[in-house]
């Protein structure tokens, strides 16, 4: 609005410069039609085309049969589709708060504005967030592996016996959300560090004036004062789990024994099993659930003076 | 916050974290720099440099043919972000047209949309126009995103109305007021911008895999995952310690490019970070 009311505000002649007013008209549109043209194209097409997709069944070549709600029908009674969003149920819970927790720890040791050597330890906690997953994930596979790995060769040192890391199902969710957890944990503490510096030192100063202990000050001011930036990252981090795939897709391809197939993992399947109705059915699926978990994140962590 | 001086235990606890943080990158370069039979039968010291292990990996990895693909995916699709989205972002923050807050809804609505959903319906779409396996499948999807036009109006927002008025008075056209006063000024935003598009461009991993299969097409990442797999289904076998040689070489060659920009760039690229906590 503030272009064209100061012009006119500044009491040019309308006739003065007819092109450019057409212009002024005009360009806005065409400023933002590249955006529309590709959304369309590579959004809007291929979301109307898996919508109809998902009513049928059909693998990729041939003739699709209409199944009505039959894929959605398939996938909310397999216990496969299940199991897929209970794996990444078991991840986030791995993740989210254990995330959260370091995240704010190390904020908090960040924020000292007398703490030397700031920029260093930035550096350090940011530099897994800029390593491609891929590669990472790949040193998780060295690292992690039973036989010859790291981390088995450290425990053998101090007399302990060997874990399947990546082979045992009960391991091989942690040590993919351990993967997770060292890549993103430094994002998570820039993030909350942005939260505290936000708040004015005055406001502790007038806290401590008033007695406040550091303690106190910690979970009356801190902890309400970065809910927006906790609430900011829970929902990040809450679709990025829901959405997990490179991770079990390069270090255990979902294994072993389904046990990190995760929601993300297990709609690809569909891919490879050309089964592409229920794949199309799944995504929908899980784009409600993610809606409704990141709903729900945001209620529950809304300061509860806010409003809208 | 708390204006005390930070104590050792403060510092400890600092470099203690760093130290986790930083060891994996650490261990992945320097072993893949020793002999592949020391990887496994001592993980621990770093041993003899040698670049045995690069060489067998460049002999038997198409690594080569991976950064070439993603340099050309990230200059074509980096480019059209870099353009685009500044473009519609300056529209969304200094115009008034009809439709105007529809338009921006439509841009925030697809923020929400997550990627998963369309990966099956892209697939299908590249098979029907015949693209799979080729460079405009890996780079027209998302190559003008929602994020970017947002972050770029907040950004273009806060440029004063005068500043872009003297512009036309001057007589420049309206692209002209874009070009010309309007992305010097926001310079330091595009430099996180392109920063953060690198990033992202470089790491995408899972529409590529999914979009091209023929080792061709296949960008930097799609080729480790590649080698990956081999190791993970060809376990047993005498040239096993050679093969985690290749893979560690692979992995931390490709890591380098984005670890150098980082810290070379790391004010842009924390200000990139920062940028997109803000819609939040």
């Amino acid at each position: 609005m503030s272009a064209l009311t100061t012009m006119a505000r500044s009491g040019r002649a309308a006739g003065a410069r007819p092109r450019s007013r057409r212009g002024t008209r005009l360009s806005p549109y065409l400023f933002v039609a590249p955006f529309f043209l590709v959304f369309a194209a590579f959004g809007i097409y291929p979301l109307v085309f898996a919508l109809q997709l998902s009513f049928t069944r059909w693998h990729g070549a041939g003739a699709a049969t209409w199944v009505g709600l039959g894929n959605y029908a398939y996938l909310l009674t397999s216990p496969e589709f299940w199991a897929s969003l209970g794996n990444s149920a078991v991840m986030w819970l791995l993740i989210v708060p254990i995330q959260i927790v370091a995240g704010l720890a190390g904020a908090v040791l960040l924020a000292n504005a007398k703490l030397r050597l700031r920029g260093l330890f930035r550096v350090a906690f940011l530099a897994p967030f800029v390593t491609p997953l891929v590669a990472m994930a790949q040193v998780w596979i060295v690292v992690f592996d039973e036989d010859y790995g790291l981390v088995n060769h450290l425990l053998n040192l101090v007399g302990l016996p060997d874990v399947g890391w990546l082979t045992s199902t009960a391991w091989s969710k942690p040590t993919l959300a351990l993967l997770f957890l060292w890549k993103t944990t430094g994002f998570a503490i820039i993030i909350l560090l942005a939260g505290l510096q936000a708040v004015p030192a005055a406001v502790y100063e007038a806290a401590a004036i008033d007695g406040a202990s550091r303690r106190r000050q910690f979970w009356s001011l801190t902890v309400p004062l970065v809910r927006r930036s906790m609430a900011f990252l829970v929902v990040v981090q809450t679709l990025a789990v829901f959405q997990m795939f490179a991770e079990p897709f390069v270090v255990t391809e979902g294994g072993p024994y389904g046990s990190t197939t995760t929601a993300g993992l297990y709609l690809y399947d569909h891919i490879t099993a050309s089964d592409l109705g229920t794949g199309a059915a799944n995504s929908f699926l899980l784009v409600l659930l993610v809606f409704g978990l990141s709903l729900g994140a945001v209620r529950l962590l809304r300061p509860k003076d806010e409003v809208s | 916050m708390n204006q005390t001086r930070p104590g050792p235990v403060q510092y400890a606890l600092l470099a203690l974290l760093a130290a986790a943080f930083l060891y994996p990158i650490w261990w992945a370069v320097s072993s893949s720099l020793k002999p592949a039979a020391d990887i496994i039968t001592d993980p621990l010291s770093p041993g003899p440099v040698t670049l045995d292990n690069y060489r067998a990996m460049f002999a038997d990895v198409p690594i080569g043919t991976g950064f070439a693909n993603t340099a050309l995916v990230l200059a074509v699709k980096g480019a059209m972000t870099m353009f685009f989205c500044p473009l519609a972002g300056y529209a969304f923050a200094k115009y008034a047209f009809p439709g105007k807050n529809l338009l921006f809804g439509i841009v925030l609505l697809t923020l929400m949309l997550p990627t998963l959903v369309l990966i099956i319906p892209l697939l299908l779409e590249m098979s029907a126009l015949g693209w799979v396996n080729t460079y405009q499948a890996l780079i027209l999807p998302g190559s003008i995103d929602a994020f970017s036009i947002f972050w770029m109006r907040q950004t273009i927002a806060a440029i004063p109305d005068e500043l872009i008025d003297a512009g036309r008075v001057d007589g420049a056209s309206e692209f002209g007021v874009f070009a010309r006063v309007v992305l010097p000024v926001i310079r330091p935003g595009l430099a996180a911008l392109a920063v953060l598009t690198t990033m992202n461009i470089y790491n995408d991993f899972v529409w590529p895999v999914v979009a091209v299969n023929d080792t061709s097409h296949q960008t930097l990442q799609v080729v480790l995952s590649t080698l990956a797999q081999n190791v993970t289904g060809n376990r047993i076998g005498a040239d096993f310690a050679t093969v985690w040689g290749e893979l560690l070489a692979a992995g931390s060659i490709a890591m380098l490019p984005l670890l150098v920009i980082f810290v070379l760039l790391q004010r842009h690229f924390i200000n990139g970070i920062l940028a997109g906590s803000v819609k939040g």
